[in-house]
């Protein structure tokens, strides 16, 4: 009995502890989501206060009232899901060598991604600039995705890595026994299993593009500006408007969050992969 | 009007410019595209030439044109920058001497004059200019019992504040029944900057000679004035270190405040939900020994060198400024010509442009320094010697002198 009540006590100390976490991550959030619900007036109250007095759509309908950040959204959308595809295609199959086919040459080119990680990415803008106007690429979808994909490639790849690491040689082994190619064996076996992997390093790679700022300004104008750009331009010299700034930083969260709840069961298997091992 | 539309054809007949391009691109922060948008569109209806706007967020400007700089090939063929990044593109932009003809000079405060000329070249054209000026309150301001109340305890009668004693003075009376005389920006210097000019400083934190007078008679004066509502009167919040211009505005709109130094164009933009809607009085920025005395906050027009378009660019140029007050129909209302501020006066919701002319042609007015260095110098001398003077314990002089120094060393 003293055995189930101490467990139940640890229990709910741990939750609370936690819910005490969720709750110190969730909060600035929350005011975000608070502040844009306030009208124009009641956006910057000295003092603050975090609930509003009057709950106000204005804010949202100022934001989605422009041709501006829609636009920009769909830019944004469209920039991070090609470069998650594109970032996928390069560095799933470029991890899987990299890793089962281990030679001194793949060691060096794991080192070499995880060495371009470490460049600032400000030192790599006037020479994508000028490599972009060169190709004919500014302002283009095609040319912001191809810079994206240049900082997401390292990352998914270096991610891929650590799952495959997991995946035993003698899966593939196996399939090529039962007469798969090696295309097959990796296509029809091991992507399968890495089902968890990929979605976590897809999620990297999406958040990587969604949320980058730096190229984007320096790369685009106005055909495929996308949306933390727009978002920054609220925050002007002669102040910052609160409240249109943080209902677009609510909106541009939202689809990050879907991507997150849809594909949660995969990313709690990808965190996880491996744990566990016999 | 009239002499707004013969300085208008001078400067653009003066401008002498063939251009053949088709179209022209300018960098510009968010507020600056609405600014130029209607000149934009008469200079195409007029030429035939394009202008495309690529608008960036504020530091964008600076970063996306370093950035198509150092590469050596702009999609530019004009920026719109401030004027604190003058002196960082100075040597990358075209000379536009040729543009500024008497006509011209003449319809400018002298202070963006001074700000526009680098090394002796003119850089950039103003495009609009903005400057601190006093708010206050209408009706506390013209209430019967306040003007009583207020002579019989300062002798003499309840007006806009014009000078540094009546600032105090007024800030102390209306601070009772919940509301505060005014605020103090604890997070921003510029205010201060004005106060130094009107002191008598003949300039902030460097002299035109480039020797440091950070620690000079009249920036101390200037601080100890700047923090005496909050040190000695106690006449404002005392969390003078969490207010910025848009805490301070908020302060004002919101009824916590009878009066603020602000920048001109937020009259217009007075919110109609708040306490103060319709009752904003605004008056010149205070007079010091020296006078008036303002920080000008002005834009100027400036053409990359690496530009395609010089021509069609510096043709733009000068039809925006011959047009300038076109510019005032849009929501920030601002510009930069004397002719175009004056071509709205008298007219309802402008009366914050006499104020402001007052104080953009102040006899103490003077921009910032002109230098590359000038953000360092705000961030490592004179940001920490201002916030710790706000914490009322230090000697300011003292502060200062401390200030004086980093400022010598980033200058070496």
């Amino acid at each position: 009995m003293t055995d189930v009540y101490q467990r139940d006590i640890g229990k709910v100390m741990i939750n609370a502890f936690a819910l005490l976490l969720v709750l110190s991550y969730a909060l600035p959030y929350v005011y975000l989501l608070m502040t844009s619900l306030k009208p124009a007036a009641d956006v910057q109250q000295i003092p603050p206060r975090f609930f509003p007095e009057t709950i106000s759509l204005e804010n949202f309908n100022t934001v989605l009232g422009t041709a501006t950040l829609p636009k920009a959204f769909l830019n944004s959308l469209v920039v991070a899901i090609l470069t998650t595809v594109l970032s996928l295609v390069l560095a799933v199959p470029a991890a899987y060598v990299a890793t089962q086919y281990r030679r001194p040459i793949t060691v060096l080119f794991l080192l070499f991604a995880l060495i371009t990680r470490m460049v600032p990415a400000v030192s790599l803008g006037v020479p994508l600039f000028q490599l972009l106007k060169t190709l004919g690429l500014l302002d283009t979808t095609t040319g912001l995705v191809l810079a994206h994909t240049s900082t997401a490639v390292p990352l998914a790849l270096l991610l891929m890595a650590a799952f495959f690491e997991g995946i035993p040689k003698e899966l593939e082994d196996a399939a090529r026994m039962d007469g798969c190619t090696r295309f097959q064996a990796f296509a029809k076996i091991i992507l399968p299993v890495m089902k968890s992997g990929i979605a976590i390093t897809a999620l990297f790679s999406f958040i990587t593009s969604w949320n980058e700022f730096l190229y984007a300004l320096l790369l685009t104008s106005e055909s495929a500006k996308t949306a933390p750009i727009v978002i920054a331009e609220y925050n002007s010299v002669y102040g910052l408007a609160w409240g249109p700034m943080t209902a677009s930083a609510i909106l541009y969260s939202l689809p990050v969050i879907i991507v997150t709840l849809v594909l949660q069961k995969q990313i709690i298997g990808g965190l996880t992969f491996g744990a566990v091992k016999g | 009007m009239k002499k707004l539309m013969s300085t208008s054809l001078v400067a653009f007949l003066a401008a002498g410019f063939t251009a053949n391009a088709d179209s022209i691109n300018i960098l510009v922060e968010g507020g600056g595209e609405m600014l130029q948008k209607a000149v934009a569109e008469k200079f195409t209806e007029e030429t035939g030439i394009e202008v495309n706007f690529t608008v960036v967020p504020y530091q964008g400007v600076f970063d996306k044109l370093s950035a198509e700089i150092a590469s050596g090939s702009s999609s530019f063929d004009i920026a719109t920058i401030d004027v604190v990044w003058n002196a960082n593109f100075a040597d990358h932009v075209e000379d536009l001497s040729d543009l500024f003809t008497d006509n011209v000079k003449a319809d400018l405060p002298a202070a963006l004059l001074a700000d526009a000329t680098v090394d002796g070249r003119m850089i950039g054209m103003p495009t609009w200019a903005n400057a601190e000026i006093v708010f206050y309150r209408k009706d506390l301001w013209e209430d019967a019992d306040n003007q009583a109340a207020f002579k019989t305890e300062y002798g003499y009668d309840l007006a806009p504040p014009a000078t540094w004693q009546q600032w105090r003075d007024m800030a102390k009376f209306f601070t009772k029944d919940g509301m505060y005389g005014t605020s103090v920006n604890g997070l921003n210097s510029e205010e201060w900057m004005a106060h130094v000019l009107q002191a008598g400083s003949p300039g902030v934190i460097v002299d035109d000679a480039g020797n440091v007078i950070l620690d000079n008679d009249a920036h101390v004066e200037a601080l100890e004035f700047y923090r005496a509502p909050l040190c000695e009167d106690q006449s404002v919040p005392d969390n003078a270190l969490e207010i910025g211009w848009g805490e301070a505005q908020n302060l004002f709109y919101q009824g916590q405040t009878a009066m603020m130094k602000f920048w001109a164009h937020a009259h217009k933009l007075t919110p109609e939900d708040s306490t103060v809607a319709g009752k904003v009085g605004v008056a010149p920025m205070l007079a010091g020994s020296a006078g008036i005395g303002g920080i000008p906050g002005p834009w100027y027009n400036v053409i990359p060198s690496t530009a395609e378009n010089k021509e069609a660019a510096a043709k733009f140029v000068a039809y925006a400024f011959a047009n300038n007050a076109m510019g005032i129909e849009a929501p920030l209302g601002l510009a930069a010509a004397n002719s175009a501020y004056e071509s709205y006066m008298g007219q309802a919701g402008y009366e914050h442009f006499g104020p402001l002319l007052d104080t953009l042609g102040g006899p103490a007015t003077k921009g910032r320094p002109i230098h590359k260095d000038y953000q360092e110098l705000v961030d490592e001398a004179v940001m920490p010697a201002f916030q710790a003077a706000m914490e009322c314990e230090d000697n300011v002089a003292e502060l200062l002198a401390e200030a004086a120094e980093v400022a010598a060393d980033i200058l070496d």
